[in-house]
């Protein structure tokens, strides 16, 4: 304790205390009082007013017991500190380094897409989407209205057994529910990207537009029974697969238009090459790493 | 951090004998303790005293159900046993053994001299404890004292209108409603010194980043009983005024709701799950890393993790009424969102597997329970996923496959974790060891008692089974198994007496533990075993998430690492 907050609590409690000691908040049954008679008053709800008349008695006493406990300074005790050493040591001594893969830390990118790029390529893909979406609708049913209320019908059960007419018709309830359902679900496709992308940099059209939308359709195509009956007994699957790749194409190059923001990783390179002076192309980036893997990444210590 | 840091120097080892004292001395001593290390073991005392009295309840309960056509007891006297078991279970068992916990660990892990408000702590502790003895005087007082005693028998959730004057005479619901009113003003008290303690007494150097995860997980459930016990103590005066003053909210005669008693009791119960596991969770954080010999694998991730699960929680009341028909809008919403709650549940059990993966793994008896926790919560994730789905959930609700599963998460998650954190930390409050043979005893005979229980439990609810049946008749495919689920439960009470015993012989015959017998890294192992009452002579401070790894490996710090 240094002499200013000596002086300090000298000046506040109005006496010294010694430096080998803890102040500590001195015990008080008041909590305990206050507790039972809380309870003694309520229990007589049940029982007697007699009971709620001790309640209140014992809730008065603790109140302005608890008052002086802590007004105008608060009670404490000093508490003696014991001495001695107590040893911090361990009996393993040895420390192993888990064995990493060379190829483990290269999965990590070194520079990723922010949060707002797969929002927006979420909403531009969305957009996207709703061109094919509507074309098979004016071709097949002569409306634009019959993929908003055939998305919209996952959330509507009394849909169920309304004809292709009815969905072909504007249903004010199916908008909203189609535009939230698709509102929701592109962002966090779009977030997907945004994420995923990096990950795959050297051929993003293929990713993006292709790859990621033929395995999305077929995780739906598995599931959309549960989600979505309805949806399932009517969906035509060429074309949703077609809007699918309209999403994945523009939602993919959105995000790729997006200025990168760079990783932890990035940390790991030399101050050279994060200065800009030197190009972080990916041969140093790969010598970088392979120095990298010198250091411990995950370590345990042995049982001896 | 130094060795210099005098934090570390302290204190004698070796248990001292104290001088003998009056009995009057050492019941005042208790009473009238602000410590939160004694106060903390009062909770988990007083719980563990109720966790006895609940555990017997229930064996009467499966005696009455292991053979059909039983008499064993009364259907009056059933209802009781079903309504007061799961009453106790939940808020005088649960809630105080693990914010007992929370009390004693939480200020030493993160190297604070006590909670934030001490006196409010003891008056939390109190008045939960006067609450659990209120619910069990209405067994003699539940008419009142003019008539009768009658236990409360409305089931633990107290559904309206089963709590209408007209079907609840006397004041056996009144008791329920009051017992459950204290316990929820001490769990909020007790929740606003855990919040305010971590967020205002952390040492120096222990960022938010470097809190131990059983803090983290403390912090978000503190968070989760702001918010849970609110309703619930709101719908409680309303039933009051029912009861008493002539409203109407829950009588569905003059214009109330029945089904609103339903959300605000369940906008209170589910987030009541998340408020018993979340400490089960903390424990399982602190176990396996120091059994595995490794730092826990992705600690922003947990941490994100416990987070996301205290906002989710909130948003998965009605998973719990699908079957009053919700509509279509309303079951979509919380099937996905009860569903969403398995993301961040899967990553912590990734997470934990991925800190088992590699390590140097020590079978000690703390880690054998966490082994089980895994398992067994993985079980109870899966059929909870089941019944997250509303078809499904309108089959099996009400049914003994519920049962089974929500006793895999209380009994097979919260109350294993729970054993492992008993083994693990009564070294620290009691400076002795508890006894590993007895310990191991008690884990297989727990193990292999809880899954012939529950395991088998699942199936007479399959097979239509209804829950809260007071007896049932032969023949149904039901008798078997029900007589396997009984005895199940008689072998599960002989492990947790084992343990009792255990628990009892360690204090006075168990090996000398010293301050850090599991060699483990985080600051409580860092004072005497017992701990002294101001816990650090001087504030420690702290530069990693393992700060005593970093004293013992000077060498290689994991400050280097952060």
């Amino acid at each position: 304790m240094d002499e200013v907050t000596r002086i300090q609590q000298q000046a506040q409690h109005g006496h010294a205390h010694q430096a080998d000691t803890v102040h500590l908040p001195e015990p008080t049954a008041m909590p305990m009082v206050l507790a039972l008679g809380i309870s003694l008053l309520i229990t007589g709800m049940v029982t007697h007013w007699v009971i709620s008349l001790l309640g209140l008695i014992f809730t008065l006493r603790a109140i302005v017991g608890w008052f002086f406990d802590v007004f105008p300074h608060e009670k404490h005790i000093d508490v003696p500190v014991e001495a001695g050493i107590l040893a911090i040591t361990t009996t393993r001594t040895t420390r192993d380094q888990l064995p990493v893969s060379a190829d483990h830390r290269k999965l990590l990118p070194v520079e990723t897409f922010s949060i707002t790029s797969g929002i927006k390529g979420g909403i531009a893909g969305g957009i996207a989407m709703i061109i094919p979406a509507a074309v098979f609708g004016l071709a097949r049913y002569h409306s634009v209205w019959y993929a908003v209320n055939l998305l919209a019908a996952g959330g509507f059960v009394r849909w169920a057994g309304e004809s292709n007419a009815f969905l072909a018709q504007f249903h004010l309830e199916g908008l909203l529910a189609a535009t939230g359902i698709h509102a929701l679900t592109s962002v966090l496709i779009g977030l997907l990207y945004g994420a995923m992308l990096p990950m795959f940099p050297r051929k993003p059209i293929l990713t993006a537009g292709f790859v990621a939308p033929l395995l999305w359709t077929g995780i739906l195509y598995s599931a959309i029974g549960i989600i979505s009956p309805i949806l399932n007994d009517r969906i035509s699957w060429r074309w949703f697969i077609l809007s699918q790749i309209a999403f994945g194409l523009v939602c993919g190059f959105v995000v790729n238009l997006q200025v990168r923001v760079r990783t932890p990783q990035f940390r790991a390179l030399p101050f050279a090459v994060r200065a800009g002076i030197h190009s972080d192309n990916i041969e140093q980036i790969e010598q970088i790493e392979e120095a990298e893997k010198t250091k411990p990444v995950d370590k345990k210590d042995d049982y001896v | 951090m130094a060795n210099a840091n005098p934090v570390w120097e302290a204190i004698d080892e070796t248990p001292t004998t104290r001088p003998r004292r009056l009995v009057l001395e050492v019941v005042h001593d208790w009473v009238t303790t602000v410590d939160h290390k004694k106060i903390g073991l009062m909770y988990i005392a007083y719980a563990l005293i109720f966790l006895v009295i609940a555990g017997i309840e229930a064996m009467l309960i499966r005696i009455q159900l292991a053979v059909p056509n039983n008499h064993f007891v009364s259907p009056q006297v059933f209802n009781r046993l079903f309504t007061m078991h799961g009453t106790t279970m939940v808020f005088f068992v649960g809630m105080p053994i693990l914010f007992g916990f929370g009390n004693y660990l939480v200020p030493l892990m993160i190297g604070a001299r006590d909670m934030a408000f001490p006196r409010l702590n003891a008056f939390s502790f109190w008045i939960s404890a006067f609450g659990g003895i209120l619910l069990y005087f209405s067994y003699i007082g539940g008419s009142g004292l003019y008539g009768a005693g009658s236990a409360p028998d409305i089931g633990w959730f107290a559904y309206a209108p089963l709590t209408a004057k007209v079907f609840s005479p006397g004041h056996s619901t009144d008791y329920w409603t009051l017992a459950v009113f204290l316990s929820g003003i001490g769990s909020v008290g007790t929740a606003l010194n855990i919040v305010t303690t971590t967020l205002c007494l952390r040492c120096k150097g222990m960022k938010l980043s470097r809190m131990p995860l059983l803090v983290w997980l403390y912090l978000v459930q503190g968070g989760l009983v702001f918010v849970a016990v609110g309703p619930l103590t709101a719908a409680q005066i309303m039933l009051l005024l029912d009861r008493y003053l002539g409203s109407h909210f829950f009588d569905t005669q003059a214009g109330g709701s029945a089904v609103l008693w339903m959300h605000f009791f369940w906008i209170f119960g589910h987030p009541e799950v998340y408020v018993l596991v979340l400490p089960a969770f903390a424990f399982v954080n602190e176990i396996v890393p120091v059994f595995s010999r490794k730092a826990i694998f992705g600690y922003p991730a947990m941490v994100a993790a416990s987070v996301g699960i205290g906002f989710i929680s909130l948003s998965v009341w009605a998973h719990h009424m699908f079957t009053v028909g919700l509509g279509a809008a309303g079951n979509t919403f919380f099937v996905f969102a009860t569903m969403v709650i398995s993301v961040p549940t899967g990553i912590k059990i990734f997470n934990w597997l991925a800190t088992i993966w590699g390590g140097k793994i020590i079978f000690a008896v703390p880690m054998m329970f966490c082994v089980a926790f895994l398992f067994q919560f993985l079980i109870a994730g899966l059929t909870g996923i089941m019944l997250s789905a509303a078809p499904f959930d309108w089959q099996l609700s009400a049914s003994y496959f519920v049962i089974a599963h929500f006793h895999y998460v209380l009994v097979g998650a919260i109350l294993t974790a729970l054993f492992g954190a008993f083994y693990y930390w009564y070294p620290k409050v009691t400076g002795r060891m508890m006894n590993e043979t007895l310990g191991k005893w008690h884990f297989w005979l727990f193990i292999i008692g809880f899954h012939l229980t529950f395991d088998f439990m699942h199936i007479p609810g399959l097979l239509g089974m209804p829950r809260r049946i007071y007896t049932y008749e032969a023949g149904r495919g039901w008798d078997n198994l029900n007589l396997i689920v009984s005895i199940g439960g008689f072998v599960q009470a002989i492990g947790i007496l084992i343990f009792v015993y255990n628990l009892i012989r360690s204090r006075t015959q168990g090996d000398i533990a010293g301050h850090d017998p599991w060699d483990a890294w985080t600051l409580e192992w860092a004072v005497p075993s017992p701990p002294p009452s101001y816990n650090f002579a001087v504030e420690p401070t702290v530069n990693s998430r393992r700060p005593l790894w970093d004293l013992k490996h000077p060498e290689d710090p994991d400050s280097d690492y952060e």
